[in-house]
C-alpha cells in the first residue's frame, strides 16, 4: 500500500512508452510505437519488397533507356549491340544475387517476427513503402532523363551507379565510417572521370555530381541514416534532452541581435525554425544542406531588418544558436553525421552551404558545452534555471506575451502549453480522487473486518459434536455393495 | 541560391575588433563603415571570383565570430581551409599575441593551410607613428620563420587590401596547377580526407 501512495504527479503507464514489441527499449510514435531496432526488423520485409520493385523499375527504365539510345543512334545498331549483351550478363548476375538476399530475409529468425505483427502495425507499412518507392521511382526517372543529355558518359555513369549500389547492398553491416569512405571514393571516382570528359569545367562536373549524389543517396538513405552500428541515436536523444533543459535561455543572454517584437522579424524567425526542422524530412544530403541554408538566410534577414544593416558573423552565430534551441530539430546529430559522411565534399568544404553547415556544427558544439559563463550568468543562477527552481521568463513576461500576439504559431504554442498545464492539474485532481477512493476502500474493508471480528468475539461459534451420526457405528458396512470397478474393454 | 561554386576556402582569423569584417567588406564591396549597401544580406560568407592570368579562381571567404565566448568553436571554422588570413591590429600589441596563437593552432591542425599575416588599420599608424604597437620588422622575422606572407592593410583607405587577396588567389592557383601537373588530378587532393573532419566536432 505504501508503495502505491508514493506515486505522485502525472503518471503515464510505462508500458505505453515502451516498444510495442516488448523488447524493453522505448518506442517512438515516429516508428509506429516500435523502437528503432524493432521498427527496422518489422519493416525489412516491406523494404525488401520495395527493393524488388525498384529493381523491376530500374530494369524497365533500363530497357526504355536502351530503346531511346537505339532510336537516337538509328543506323549504328551494330556497335551498340556488344556492350548491350554485356549488360545483359551483368543483369542476370544481379538477379541471382538478389534472389540470395531475398532468401536471407526469409530465414527462420526473421520469419518469426512478422507473424506476430499486430493488425495496426501492419497497416502503415504498404503505404510507407509505396510512398518511398514512388519517390525513388521519380528520382530514378529524373536521373535517367538527366543522363540522356550527356550521351555516352551519361550511360557510363548510370552503369557505374548501378554497380556501386549493388556493392553497397552487400555492405550493410560495415561501420558508418567505412560506408562513408565507399561513397566518398565513389564520388571522387566519378568526379575524376567527369573532369576528364568536361576538360576541367568544374561547374559542369559539379552539376552532374549533384545528380549522382541525389540518385545514390535516395537509394542508400534508409540503410545508412542513423545506422545501428553507431551511437547516433543515443547522441540525438542526448542533444534533444540538453536543448529541452535549456528552454529558459533568452535572446538577451545570447546577445542575439534580433527584435522579436517586430512582427516581420518574428515571422521570419518562425520560418527559420520551420526550415531547420524540415531538414530531417529530406533524404539527399544536399537537400538537407539546402534547409540549413534557407534557415540561415532567414536569420540574416531577421538581423538585417532589426539592425538595419547587413549581419556579420558575430550576429549570425548567436542567432543560429537561439534558433536551434527554439526548434530542437529532430535527430540533429544523425542529420549532421549523415551530411558529413555522405555529402559531396566540395560543397561541404568550401561553398556557402558549407559555411552555414559549419555554423550549425558550431551551434551544436556551443549548446553541448554551454555553461553559466557563456550566458553571462552567475553559476548560481545558471544552476537554478537548469534545475527549474527559477525561470528568467518571469522578468520579461511582457516581451514574451507581446510576441505571442504577433506570431500566430507562437500564440498557438503558448495556448497549447496553457492547456497542457490545465490538463496536468486535472490529472492531478483525478489522481487525488483515486487515492481517496483507495483509502476509503481500505478503510471500508478494515471496518468490515473489524465488525466481523466483533461479532465473532460476541458470539463465538461453538461446534458441538453431533449427538449421532449416520455412520457412527458402521455395523452394516459389510453389507454395502462393492464399489464400481471400471471395466476395461480391449479393442 | 547557394549554387556558386568555390575553389578555395579562405578563413579570417583574429581577435575581436581587429578589423576582419571590415577587411572583407572593403575587399568585396569596396566600402568602409558607411556607404551604399549592396544587395547582400550578410557579410559572413562571400564567394569572390578573382582573375589570375587568364583563369578565374573563386575564393570562398569565411568570416568568423570573434567574440571570446565562441572562440573555442573557431577551430571548426578553419577545417579544410586552403588559406587563413590571420589579422592583428597594428595599434594593439595584445592582438598580435593572439595572432601567434592562431598560427600555432593552424600549424598543428591544418598543415595544408597557407598563412597570411595581416596587420590592420595601417591608416592609424600612418597618421601618428606613436600609435604603432607592433613593429614591422619583428613581424617580418616571425613571418619568415613560419613561412607566411605579411601584409599591412587599411580597410579605411583600402591600402594593400586588393593585393592581399590577389596574392591568396595567385598562390592557390599556382599550387593547384602544380598539383594537377604532378598528380594529374583535377580535384583537391585533400577533399576526401577533409570530409571526415567535421566528425571531430561532435564527441
Ligand atoms: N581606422 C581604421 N579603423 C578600422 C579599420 N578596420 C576596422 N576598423 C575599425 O575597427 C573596429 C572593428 O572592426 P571589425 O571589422 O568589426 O572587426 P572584427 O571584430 O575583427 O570583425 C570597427 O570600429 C572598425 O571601424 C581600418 O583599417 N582603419
Ligand atoms: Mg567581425
Amino acid at each position: 500500500m505504501s508503495q502505491k501512495s508514493e506515486r505522485r504527479g502525472i503518471h503515464v503507464d510505462q508500458s505505453e512508452l515502451l516498444c510495442k514489441k516488448g523488447c524493453g527499449y522505448y518506442g517512438n510514435p515516429a516508428w509506429q510505437g516500435f523502437c528503432s531496432k524493432c521498427w527496422r526488423e518489422e519493416y525489412q520485409r516491406a523494404r525488401q519488397k520495395q527493393i524488388q520493385e525498384d529493381w523491376a523499375l530500374a530494369e524497365r527504365l533500363q530497357r526504355e533507356e536502351e530503346a531511346a539510345y537505339a532510336s537516337s543512334q538509328g543506323a549504328q545498331t551494330q556497335p551498340t549491340l556488344a556492350p548491350f549483351s554485356k549488360f545483359e550478363d551483368k543483369k542476370t548476375n544481379v538477379t541471382t544475387r538478389k534472389v540470395t538476399t531475398v532468401k536471407k530475409f526469409f530465414s527462420p529468425s526473421s520469419r518469426a517476427a512478422p507473424k506476430k505483427e499486430t493488425q495496426e502495425a501492419k497497416a502503415p507499412s504498404p503505404s510507407i513503402s509505396r510512398q518511398s518507392s514512388v519517390e525513388t521511382d521519380k528520382v530514378s526517372r529524373d536521373f535517367i532523363d538527366f543522363l540522356k543529355n550527356l550521351q555516352k558518359p551519361g550511360r557510363d555513369i548510370h552503369k557505374q551507379c548501378r554497380v556501386f549500389l549493388d556493392t553497397m547492398a552487400n555492405k550493410k553491416e560495415v561501420s558508418a565510417e567505412e560506408q562513408s569512405e565507399y561513397v566518398q571514393d565513389f564520388y571522387q571516382n566519378v568526379a575524376e572521370k567527369l573532369q576528364v570528359h568536361f576538360k576541367g569545367s568544374s561547374d559542369r562536373v559539379e552539376r552532374v555530381m549533384d545528380q549522382v549524389e541525389k540518385y545514390i543517396m535516395t537509394r542508400l538513405y534508409k540503410s545508412v541514416f542513423c545506422p545501428e552500428t553507431t551511437d547516433d541515436e543515443k547522441k540525438d536523444l542526448a542533444v534533444q534532452k540538453r536543448i529541452r533543459a535549456l528552454h529558459w535561455v533568452t535572446l538577451l543572454m545570447l546577445c542575439v541581435p534580433v527584435n522579436e517584437d517586430i512582427p516581420e522579424v518574428s515571422d521570419i524567425l518562425v520560418k527559420a525554425i520551420t526550415d531547420i526542422i524540415e531538414m530531417d524530412s529530406k533524404r539527399v544530403p544536399r537537400d538537407k544542406l539546402a534547409c540549413i541554408t534557407k534557415c540561415s538566410k532567414h536569420i540574416f534577414n531577421a538581423i538585417k531588418i532589426t539592425k538595419k544593416e547587413p549581419a556579420s558573423a558575430d550576429d549570425f552565430l548567436p542567432t543560429l544558436i537561439y534558433i536551434v534551441l527554439k526548434a530542437n530539430p529532430p535527430r540533429l546529430q544523425s542529420n549532421i553525421q549523415y551530411i558529413t559522411r555522405f555529402c559531396n565534399p566540395s560543397r561541404l568544404m568550401t561553398g556557402e552551404d558549407g559555411y552555414y553547415f559549419t555554423n550549425l556544427c558550431c551551434a551544436v558544439a556551443f549548446i553541448e558545452k554551454l555553461d553559466a559563463q557563456s550566458l553571462n550568468l552567475s553559476p548560481e543562477d545558471f544552476e537554478r534555471y537548469m534545475s527549474g527552481q527559477a525561470s528568467p521568463r518571469r522578468q520579461d513576461q511582457d516581451g514574451y506575451l507581446s510576441h505571442v500576439n504577433n506570431s500566430p504559431s507562437l500564440g498557438q504554442a503558448y495556448q497549447n502549453l496553457e492547456q497542457l498545464s490545465g490538463l496536468g492539474e486535472r490529472q492531478e485532481r483525478v489522481l487525488e480522487g483515486a487515492r481517496r477512493l483507495e483509502r476509503d476502500l481500505i478503510e471500508w474493508s478494515d471496518g468490515v473486518a473489524r465488525e466481523v471480528q466483533d461479532i465473532l468475539d460476541k458470539y463465538p461459534l461453538e461446534i458441538c459434536p453431533p449427538a449421532s451420526a449416520i455412520d457412527s457405528d458402521n455395523v452394516e458396512n459389510d453389507r454395502l455393495p462393492p464399489p464400481l470397478q471400471p471395466q476395461v474393454f480391449a479393442g | 541560391m547557394s549554387g556558386q561554386r568555390v575553389d578555395a576556402k579562405v578563413v579570417m582569423l583574429g581577435k575581436e575588433y581587429v578589423g576582419k569584417t571590415s577587411l572583407v567588406e572593403r575587399y568585396v564591396h569596396n566600402r568602409f563603415l558607411v556607404g551604399p549597401y549592396q544587395n547582400t544580406i550578410g557579410a559572413a560568407f562571400v564567394a569572390k571570383p578573382i582573375h589570375v592570368g587568364e583563369k578565374i579562381v573563386t575564393l570562398g571567404i569565411w568570416d568568423t565570430a570573434g567574440s571570446e565566448r565562441y572562440e573555442a568553436m573557431s577551430r571548426i571554422y578553419y577545417r579544410g581551409a586552403k588559406a587563413a588570413i590571420v589579422c592583428y591590429d597594428l595599434t594593439d600589441s595584445s592582438s598580435f599575441q593572439r595572432a601567434k596563437f592562431w598560427v600555432k593552432e593552424l600549424q598543428n591542425c591544418e598543415e595544408h593551410c597557407k598563412i597570411y599575416l595581416c596587420g590592420t588599420k595601417s591608416d592609424l599608424v600612418e597618421d601618428d607613428r606613436s600609435m604603432r604597437k607592433v613593429d614591422f620588422h619583428d613581424v617580418q622575422d616571425y613571418a619568415d620563420e613560419i613561412k607566411a606572407q605579411l601584409f599591412e592593410t587599411s580597410s579605411k583607405s583600402g591600402h594593400n587590401v586588393d593585393e592581399l587577396f590577389q596574392k591568396v588567389a595567385e598562390d592557390y592557383d599556382q599550387l593547384y596547377s602544380f598539383q594537377q601537373m604532378t598528380e594529374e588530378k583535377g580535384v583537391d587532393l585533400c577533399q576526401k580526407k577533409n570530409s571526415t573532419f567535421y566528425a571531430c566536432c561532435h564527441h
